[in-house]
């Protein structure tokens, strides 16, 4: 009974998730060949541009996708790491190149503060998940009978993110990750909506964190 | 059917009822179009990382700086008025981070004036907001919550002075997020708009032309007396 049910939710898992088109491309130098040690790493997100910024929630993402297949990897949680160093890491005052690290360390409490974290790589992760298209429509109505919709939607998400690795003790970049995906997500509805949902973000963030967990970890 | 089995009185007491209760929608449905939407701006903000400035210095809230609330008027009958009061953030991040920035921080008993008695410090700096503007996805059609300030700072003598005057602008955004309601994101501008206040003072205090000068010029009377 319960294998049956498991089929069926594994069936439907399978039905309803839409198709996702995915592109993952790498360019990395200097790989830690013994994996970091007990080195810690940071995901950031850049958010200076005006019309876009990295969600909060991919970073922790991609953190979680590369912890969960190597617990040994150390990632500083984003915030407690923005917030630990406030302000220089803000979006206004943010490092935009590894040379500007030396300008950060040249304060004494920030350079301390970074030492006692172990810092060993800062990954900053820049761009996106947008919705790109989107048509159709839906009429749902209550009655004393019940409730339901009847209608057909369906809309495209794109995302776009690239990773570039910041090796913080030689002050240079030693690689740069990209992950583009694309799908189309449905919604037919007869009385009960059916989302048909296409992981775009989910996958970009698979992409970015297996190439991630390759870089950084010794087993991978 | 139900028009049948129903008996005079009876019938009477639904009709009223119905109007109550159509006149009860009306009326929520009117009061939800005009409310207005109130935010007390409240958040957390770290102590910023540096080295304090050897500078003993006095700060004066004004009244108006200290209850800071912006007020926005709806312009038709589908929006909603707004209320976005500061006040007590904008105390609690200017506090926070004018104690870690320089040596000593000393709040004045009164505005600096050459009849007012205060405390000995080597300058007074005064904070005001000049104009705090907003904007919620049904303003723009983007999907992102901001709020943008400017600020007016005078430093000033404990007489009352001028060493400096000028102005900063801040900037916090935030994007829509699923089941966050408005004041929750606008609350949340507020707060990044208020971070980035901190770390834009903290970084361009020293370049102020005057109060690099006066800087320079406290420093050197220090070596002086120190030489004596």
């Amino acid at each position: 009974m319960i294998r049956t049910l498991r089929i069926v939710v594994l069936g439907l898992t399978v039905v309803l998730t839409g198709c996702v088109t995915s592109t993952v491309d790498e360019m990395v130098f200097n790989e830690p060949i013994e994996g970091i040690g007990d080195s810690s790493v940071v995901i950031l997100g850049r958010r200076h541009a005006s019309d876009y910024e990295t969600e909060f929630d991919f970073i922790e993402c991609i953190a979680d996708h590369v912890v969960a297949r190597d617990s040994s990897i150390e990632i500083i949680d984003e915030i407690e790491f923005i917030n630990a160093l406030y302000p220089w890491f803000e979006p206004r005052t943010a490092p935009l190149r590894p040379a500007d690290i030396d300008r950060l360390v040249q304060q004494k409490p920030v350079a301390q503060r970074l030492t006692d974290l172990k810092l060993e790589y800062m990954i900053w992760v820049d761009g996106s998940t947008v919705q790109t298209n989107s048509a159709g429509s839906m009429t749902c109505g209550v009655g004393p009978g019940g409730a339901g919709c009847f209608g057909f939607g369906t809309w495209g998400n794109a995302s776009d993110y690239e990773a570039t690795i910041w090796d913080f003790t030689d002050k240079a970049e030693v690689g740069r990750l990209n992950a583009s995906t694309s799908g189309q997500s449905y919604m037919p509805a007869v009385v009960v909506p059916i989302p048909i949902i296409a992981p775009v973000q989910g996958t970009a963030c698979d992409g970015l964190g297996d190439q991630l967990l390759q870089f950084l970890s010794s087993e991978h | 059917m139900s028009d049948s089995m129903t008996s005079g009185p009876d019938r009477q007491t639904a009709r009223r009822s119905g109007l109550a209760r159509a006149g009860l929608l009306f009326c929520l449905v009117f009061v939800a179009s005009c409310s207005t939407k109130e935010v007390i701006v409240v958040g957390n903000f770290p102590p910023p990382l540096m080295e304090p400035l050897p500078v003993t210095l006095g700060v004066w809230y004004e009244p108006d700086f200290l209850g800071h609330e912006f007020f926005d008027e709806a312009k038709g009958r589908a929006e909603s008025s707004w209320i976005v009061k500061t006040g007590d953030a904008q105390v609690q991040m200017w506090s926070q981070l004018l104690n870690n920035m320089f040596t000593r921080i000393t709040k004045m008993d009164g505005k600096p004036a050459p009849d007012q008695m205060n405390p000995i410090v080597d300058a007074v700096l005064i904070p005001r907001v000049d104009e705090l503007q907003y904007a919620i996805p049904a303003h723009t059609n983007v999907k992102v919550y901001e709020i943008w300030m400017r600020y007016a700072f005078e430093l000033v003598t404990t007489n009352g002075e001028p060493i400096a005057e000028w102005t900063m602008t801040a900037y916090g955004k935030t994007p829509t997020a699923f089941l966050q309601s408005d004041e929750a994101a606008v609350n949340l501008a507020a707060v990044v708009a208020l971070r980035d206040a901190g770390a834009h003072f903290i970084t361009s205090f020293q370049k102020v032309p005057a109060v690099a000068a006066w800087l320079e010029e406290l420093q050197q009377q220090r070596a002086a007396v120190a030489s004596r």
